[in-house]
């Protein structure tokens, strides 16, 4: 039973954990306490730790709806808010709904022009019976990755003077559709002049260049939440009756044909930044006794570049693997009798 | 009542209408229930409390509520495709519909979605019922021919296909008397990339990040699952043909006719054109590999040298090494 030990190691490495088949009665996630929120509200125990919440839940809806909408705006970024409740250190997102505003990079306030269609659509949801606060916001980056920039940064310090508690949400959907998974990151911002007492590990992610100076600027002025999925028993079983109506979409679809264009900036951006660090690299040169911090950091630069690449041309590969399974499956039948052994198509046409 | 709908329309269902029908279901039905986590601290009245507590959190007193809502999308010719839904206040035992509510709503979404306008509305339950062409028709000053979204949300183990039906109204004569009922549609589902990647990533909960090894596995799997589904699917249909051939299943000229003109459809193409597109995008992700190796010597080279300088560098004060001959 190799494969059964190969598949615990892989569990083992990767800390899989099975979520157990949520049953109808622990569904009470779903349930939103009116009293009980009211409370958590009034003791706001977030104004005497900038680090409460730690964590994040979204439930299987929101984030359908939120990567829609960001896939929806193309390269524009695009807005929403998020509804849910608070559970501990936790913050439940329950539900999202799009903004009509463009956000630009240029507007520090832009919630400001949408209130009115909010406060409308609370208005109608609480009639309909959704009775959960809105509890965060929401924007795409389209190819630029996951992090707060620094309008962002204000404006979600500003949500967080006075709209507690309040999460910033940020989507990729380019770098979703490109990877194959979801690109999402949740933050919440330190108050004006605090200092985190230890650097926190973030997952290493590229940043285009032209986007690098603001992202170095402020990262430390906020911190990652982590965040987990949950969904309804229903949910669940009509994701996994959709599954029989869905492989179609998986074997069919083109990763490499819609992100054309998204690699060819990745790679010109690539090219500069290798452009960028050898030039740092030919001026530590110039004195040969220079300080060796100097030359860690360019080490660094270019290990960052190598990793990029990898990534990049791993995407790639995958890409072009599921286009070679597909042309073996469905090209290489012939129209003349074949017989029962000849099974193996046209030759494959590399030898890994 | 539920015979084949005879109207051409095609149906394209997105995955997100089924998601959004389903949680607002289960909300509706946890707010009515209590979870029993929070029958003891909470101030309901005893008779609840016991009635939570025998009842384990389900609610088998009362039947499963039923929400309504709303679905949107856009309709293109003979393509009818769905793309979000949201809710309505409806009162089954007035037969009211909340008219200003709905408008409101409609306001909301077309500031977003402008394309989107109102094709139908959607409901939960086991069958379409005689009570629901009312809320039928009072939708027909939107649309002349809504639709009527059916989700079942009975949670059957055994079950194997979506417990979701669209069904369409049609004008029957009925003992002279002609009378709209409801047909049943068939219908598709329809995804964008995103969606699939997001709607596969809350039903799989796949390994985010991780090595390089566990990106390939998960990418593969997820190929693998897929290319399982189609060898069963085809399975199926040889067991059906040899069954006919043999004479234990009638004859049915259709659907010889179909597995016919899908078996001639393979190759699905054969062209020089093809073939030359083909092999330069797969030179083109080799030129990608060969560059990244490229990248990563370079740097493996430059560190290597680094290292070097910094161990026998003849200028450091520090002693030790002097230069390696």
């Amino acid at each position: 039973m190799d494969s059964a030990i190969a598949q615990k190691t892989w569990e083992l490495e990767n800390n899989i954990l099975t979520v157990e088949t949520p049953d109808p009665s622990s569904d009470s996630i779903f349930y939103y306490d009116v009293a009980a929120q009211a409370k958590f509200q009034q003791e706001k125990p977030w104004a005497n730790d900038p680090h409460y919440f730690k964590r994040v839940k979204i439930s299987a809806l929101a984030l359908l709806k939120m990567v829609v909408h960001a896939r929806s705006g193309g390269t524009i970024e695009v807005m929403g808010l998020m509804q849910g409740k608070t559970d501990g250190d936790a913050i439940i997102v329950m539900d999202a709904f799009a903004l009509p505003v463009e956000g630009t990079e240029t507007r520090v306030n832009a919630q400001a022009d949408a209130y009115e269609y909010m406060v409308d659509y609370s208005q109608t949801n609480k009639q309909a019976g959704r009775l959960e606060n809105v509890v965060g916001w929401y924007h795409s980056h389209p190819g630029y990755g996951c992090w707060l920039s620094g309008i962002d940064v204000s404006t979600q310090m500003l949500n967080q003077q006075f709209q507690e508690p309040f999460l910033a949400v940020v989507i990729d959907p380019t770098r979703t559709v490109s990877a194959g998974k979801v690109e999402i990151g949740a933050f919440r911002t330190y108050p004006e002049g605090y200092k985190p007492p230890d650097d926190p590990i973030s997952e290493y992610q590229t940043i285009p260049l032209n986007k690098i100076e603001d992202f170095g600027v402020h990262c430390k002025q906020y911190y990652a939440l982590d965040i987990t999925y949950f969904k309804s028993s229903l949910d669940c079983h009509l994701l996994d009756l959709l599954w029989n109506k869905y492989w179609v979409n998986t074997l069919s679809s083109s990763p490499l044909l819609g992100n054309g264009d998204y690699v060819a900036g990745q790679i010109s951006d690539l090219a500069e930044k290798l452009e960028q660090a050898e030039n740092q690299l030919a001026h530590s040169r110039i004195g040969p006794l220079g300080p060796p911090r100097k030359k860690l950091q360019e080490e660094s630069q270019l290990a960052k570049i190598t990793r990029d690449s990898a990534k990049i041309t791993l995407e790639q590969v995958h890409g072009l693997m599921s286009q070679v399974i597909k042309d073996i499956l469905f090209n290489s039948v012939r129209q003349s009798s074949r017989s029962q052994n000849d099974q193996s198509g046209p030759e494959p046409m590399i030898e890994t | 009542m539920a015979s084949s709908s005879s109207s051409g329309l095609t149906f394209k269902l997105h995955p997100l209408v089924i998601v959004n029908i389903s949680d607002h279901y289960t909300r509706v039905k946890s707010q009515l229930s209590l979870p029993p986590s929070l029958t003891s601290t909470s101030s309901a009245a005893t008779s609840n409390n016991n009635n939570n507590n025998s009842n384990g959190g389900e609610n088998n007193q009362n039947p499963p509520p039923r929400v309504y809502g709303c679905v949107i999308g856009v309709q293109r010719g003979r393509t009818v495709e769905i793309f979000n839904s949201f809710e309505l206040i409806y009162d089954p035992s007035t037969r009211s519909l909340d008219r200003s509510f709905l408008e409101k709503k409609q306001e909301l979404y077309k500031k977003v979605f402008p394309h989107f306008y109102v094709l139908g509305w959607y409901s939960t339950g086991s069958d379409a019922q005689e009570s629901d062409m009312h809320f039928h028709k009072a939708l027909m000053d939107i649309n002349e021919s809504p639709l009527y979204v059916l989700l079942n949300p009975a949670i059957n183990p055994a079950q194997k296909d979506l417990p979701v039906t669209i069904y369409e109204s049609e004008l029957h004569v009925i003992d002279g008397v002609p009378q709209l009922i409801f047909v049943r549609s068939s219908y598709l589902i329809e995804t964008v990339e995103a969606e699939r990647i997001s709607v596969d990533h809350v039903a799989h909960l796949k390994p985010s990040g991780g090595s390089a090894a566990t990106q390939l596995a998960a990418q593969l799997t997820g190929i693998h699952s897929a290319i399982k589904m189609l060898n069963s699917r085809i399975r199926v249909l040889h067991q059906y043909l040899v069954g006919m051939q043999k004479g234990d299943i009638p004859c049915e000229s259709s659907v010889l006719r179909q597995v016919s003109s899908l078996l001639r459809r393979l190759p699905a193409i054969e062209s020089e054109k093809f073939q030359d597109d083909f092999l330069m995008e797969y030179n083109d992700t080799l030129l990608i590999t060969y560059l990244a190796m490229f990248t990563n010597c370079s740097s493996t080279m430059n560190e290597l040298v680094d290292k070097f300088n910094t161990t026998y560098d003849r200028h450091s004060r520090r002693g030790g090494r002097t230069a390696f001959i």
